[in-house]
């Protein structure tokens, strides 16, 4: 009989983060205060983040406990299955081992939670009463007013308010779990007020939502501000899917050659990558492949540029250095919400430029199509997110089947696309648009910019 | 209470079955042949949904709508009684009394003929939507079939539609039927469309609307224009965009030139871009998605011909279109009259969408 499902025990899973920081090849280079331009402080966060949270950003500790209360909760979900993706191998006939990670466990079905629940915790560790944040189509929104409700605290979400009105199902998820949830801009803050005043039809953006969650947070004191993805300590509370799954690899004896996951703001995909990265940055497995996968609609990895960035369009944000396609840029209108982000994590980008890892861009059908074939043989339908390495997953393992390797594959299944089924719908009904970034006349386009 | 002046050109799309590609001049030899008349029945299904609507309808007496309107339970005020035998004449009559009754769309059952009949007195002046009857059907100012007809009709008389400009396109028919294709734009009509949700910036929805998109492209058009190359620009309203953007008085239906912001010649042929290519060495083409099987080349910018796009190089074409245009062809067409480039030009290709945004796209050659 071959396993399908891989599963540790409970008191098997981690009690430990890893932090990357202490062994990337070269430090990140410092994030900047968006007003000033001069490195960022502990003072500047402390408006906004819990102390705990603002040394593990900055913290040269290798492993960080995670704390019982954290362990506790994750116990609901966690520790993930890891999969043998036995029927899809079938079906594409390959010689390759393909394996993943199954995050789509959690209550609100995706890996967001793995952070939304530490950063509660340590919030209402600090004395904090609510927590203020923003979402888009409502992935993040959901999964930290599910942990706000599990540690007594309120959770404000300013939700982007075209999504609110057209996307209702993450808001009543979000409502069920006791959250207060406005559709962005309201008049609740300044830059919401400034922003209905100056367009009074807008349906909102992500910018102005992050802009009026950090404003909440800056102007209560009993209030802080939780960010979803990008940031050191976003990915540090994710690479607990990444430890569970070098377990689990032990327990069968094996070990990935091939590793791949969608990007957005990297979180998933880094917490994941990282405590298998850190056996290739030690020498350990040099001939590890990681592959970022990202949409050709906004391909920041493989068209942008590694530069010093805002955050955020409102660029209330820290500026870091990342891959970026520029704050002000608006990506195409695809499907997987959560990729639609101009930049990417500093420590994923600095192991791309390093070389450690590699990055590949794909268009939306082939993308669905790729989800199709995984829905048909293993059952679970993925969000358009996590598609993305869908794809890649079944690419390499068709390589395989011409080059006859038996490489072992593993992808990040980061969540399930039950709220996705228009998307799929709209596969279905062949009204998918291939949407790409004009890579090389924005090039152009910005070589040839009017001298002053 | 909203009017609408209906036409029906009753002999539309009698040619086709009998092998005429197409109907002018040709009647009689379609009935000899044995056709029979077929826009009855479409206008008859296009109407089926709009009984008992609340809408004025204005219409030619007998076979051109009044005995339709009739037959689905509409009394129509006749505005024009006909001769013994319809004209295009009768037609472009029936317009020009719609447009003095003020009349709020005009809905013609037909083909490209009747759609070039309409357009020539209506213009842009109001609205017209064709229910598909005729065997030619280039022109983007049809319905998908008599049904959607009435689904668009009823959105219009509801106040839930947007205007977009439509091309209105004919072959020439003696032409056609010597297995030549010479398909003209005539000009951009006034045609009432349901428009898609489009997400514009991160996370908002928008609705978006055909000129809104025209003008992204537009805008990102002006910035990689600042390079040096001589710009031909193909005919069509999505690249008259551009030029208006630019402050350069171009022209909708012809092909322009531009060089460092500055048009330098206007409505030019091939001659006339042959010898400006000989001047110089680097020369870009920024083409327009035509009519409503979506061509590129081969219909509406004819001038740009096999021998111009060889010197410019098929590396140097910029596709230019619209989302909403994008999403109403599935793919795009190239008929350039010579099959080497076609060939060459098939396959996956980019095209500008919006502000630096594309959409990958398949060619097809003919």
């Amino acid at each position: 009989m071959k396993q399908t499902k891989i599963f540790l025990e409970e008191d098997e899973m981690p009690t430990k983060w890893y932090n990357i920081l202490p062994d990337l090849p070269s430090p990140i280079d410092p994030p900047l205060n968006p007003q000033t331009l001069k490195p960022l402080g502990p003072d500047d966060m402390k408006v906004i983040f819990p102390m705990e949270v603002i040394k593990q950003e900055m913290s040269s500790e290798r492993h960080i406990p995670i704390p019982e209360e954290v362990q506790e909760v994750y116990r609901l979900w966690r520790p993930s299955p890891l999969y043998r993706a036995l029927r899809l191998e079938k079906a594409l006939k390959t010689p390759a081992k393909i394996y993943y990670k199954w995050e789509g466990v959690s209550p609100p079905g995706s890996h967001k939670p793995n952070t939304a629940v530490p950063q509660a915790y340590y919030n209402a560790e600090a004395g904090i009463e609510r927590l203020s944040t923003e979402t888009g189509a409502g992935q993040w929104g959901s999964a930290l007013s599910f942990a706000t409700a599990l540690f007594d605290l309120k959770c404000t979400v300013y939700m982007v308010k075209a999504s609110y009105e057209q996307k209702p199902y993450r808001r009543i998820l979000m409502e069920t779990w006791g959250a207060e949830c406005f559709p962005s801009p309201t008049d609740k803050t300044n830059a919401g007020r400034m922003i209905r005043e100056k367009y009074p039809n807008t349906g909102g953006s992500l910018g102005i939502a992050i802009s009026e969650a950090v404003e909440d947070a800056a102007t209560h004191d009993n209030t802080n501000y939780s960010i979803g993805s990008v940031l050191n300590h976003v990915l540090l509370h994710q690479t607990i899917e990444g430890l569970e799954a070098k377990k689990q690899f032990e327990m069968i004896d094996q070990y990935p050659d091939f590793i791949c996951g969608c990007v957005g703001g990297g979180s998933n995909f880094g917490g994941m990558f990282i405590p298998f990265m850190e056996d290739k940055l030690k020498g350990k497995k040099p001939d590890l492949e990681v592959v970022n996968c990202e949409p050709a609609a906004c391909p920041t990895l493989t068209k942008g540029i590694y530069a010093y960035d805002y955050g955020d369009t409102a660029k209330m944000a820290p500026v870091v250095m990342m891959y970026t396609l520029g704050h002000d840029f608006v990506p195409a209108p695809i499907h997987a919400g959560g990729l639609r982000y101009h930049g990417d994590a500093p420590i994923l980008c600095k192991l791309y430029k390093e070389g450690y890892m590699k990055a590949k861009a794909y268009h939306q059908n082939e993308v669905f199509k790729a989800a199709e074939t995984f829905a048909r043989t293993e059952g679970f339908v993925v969000a358009p997110e996590t598609a993305h390495c869908v794809k890649a997953t079944i690419d390499e393992a068709l390589k395989c089947k011409k080059t006859g390797e038996e490489k072992v594959i593993l992808f990040n299944n980061s969540g399930h696309g039950h709220f996705d089924l228009s998307a799929y719908d709209q596969y279905h009904e062949g009204k998918l648009m291939d949407y790409e970034y004009p890579a090389d006349l924005v090039k152009q386009a910005l070589a040839n910019l009017p001298k002053p | 209470m909203k009017t609408i002046g209906f036409i029906v050109n009753p002999v539309a799309g009698m040619g086709g079955s009998v092998g005429l590609k197409g109907t002018d001049g040709l009647v009689e030899e379609a009935l000899r042949r044995g056709a029979k008349p077929m826009a009855q029945e479409r206008a008859k299904n296009a109407l089926e949904g709009l009984a008992g609507y609340g809408v004025k309808f204005l219409a030619c007496s007998g076979v051109m709508g009044g005995d339709i309107l009739r037959e689905v339970g509409v009394a129509p005020e006749i505005v024009y009684s006909l001769g013994e035998e319809t004209t295009a004449e009768d037609t472009r009559e029936a317009c020009r009394i719609f447009l003095k009754e003020k009349t709020d769309l005009i809905l013609f059952c037909g083909g490209d003929g009747t759609a070039r009949d309409v357009y020539s007195i209506v213009k842009d002046k109001i609205p017209i939507l064709g229910v598909p009857s005729g065997v030619k059907m280039h022109s983007a100012v049809f319905s998908i079939n008599p049904r959607t007809a009435a689904e668009v009709i009823t959105g219009f008389l509801n106040g839930e539609l947007q205007l977009k400009d439509a091309e209105v396109m004919d072959v020439d028919e003696e032409a056609y039927r010597d297995d030549r294709i010479d398909v003209k734009l005539f000009g951009y009509a006034k045609v009432p469309y349901k428009p898609e949700l489009v997400q514009g910036r991160k996370f908002i929805f928008n609705e978006e609307s055909d000129e809104q998109s025209k003008e992204n492209i537009a805008r990102f058009a002006l910035e990689f224009m600042r390079d040096d190359p001589l710009y031909i620009i193909g005919a069509g309203s999505t690249t008259k965009k551009i030029l208006d953007l630019m402050g350069l008085e171009g022209t909708l239906l012809g092909v322009d030139l531009v060089k460092d912001g500055r048009l330098i010649a206007r409505d030019v042929n091939e001659k006339q871009i042959l010898s400006f290519l000989g001047k110089r060495e680097k020369a870009k083409i920024i083409v327009g998605v035509i009519g409503a099987q979506g061509f590129i080349f081969g219909r509406g910018s004819q001038q740009i011909s096999p021998k111009v796009i060889k010197k410019v190089g098929i590396e140097n074409i910029i596709i230019v279109a619209t989302p909403h245009k994008l999403a109403n062809t599935p793919h795009l067409l190239v008929d350039t009259g010579d099959g080497d480039i076609d060939k060459k030009m098939s396959g996956f290709r980019q095209v500008v969408c919006g502000y630096r945004m594309a959409q990958r796209k398949k060619v097809l050659s003919t």
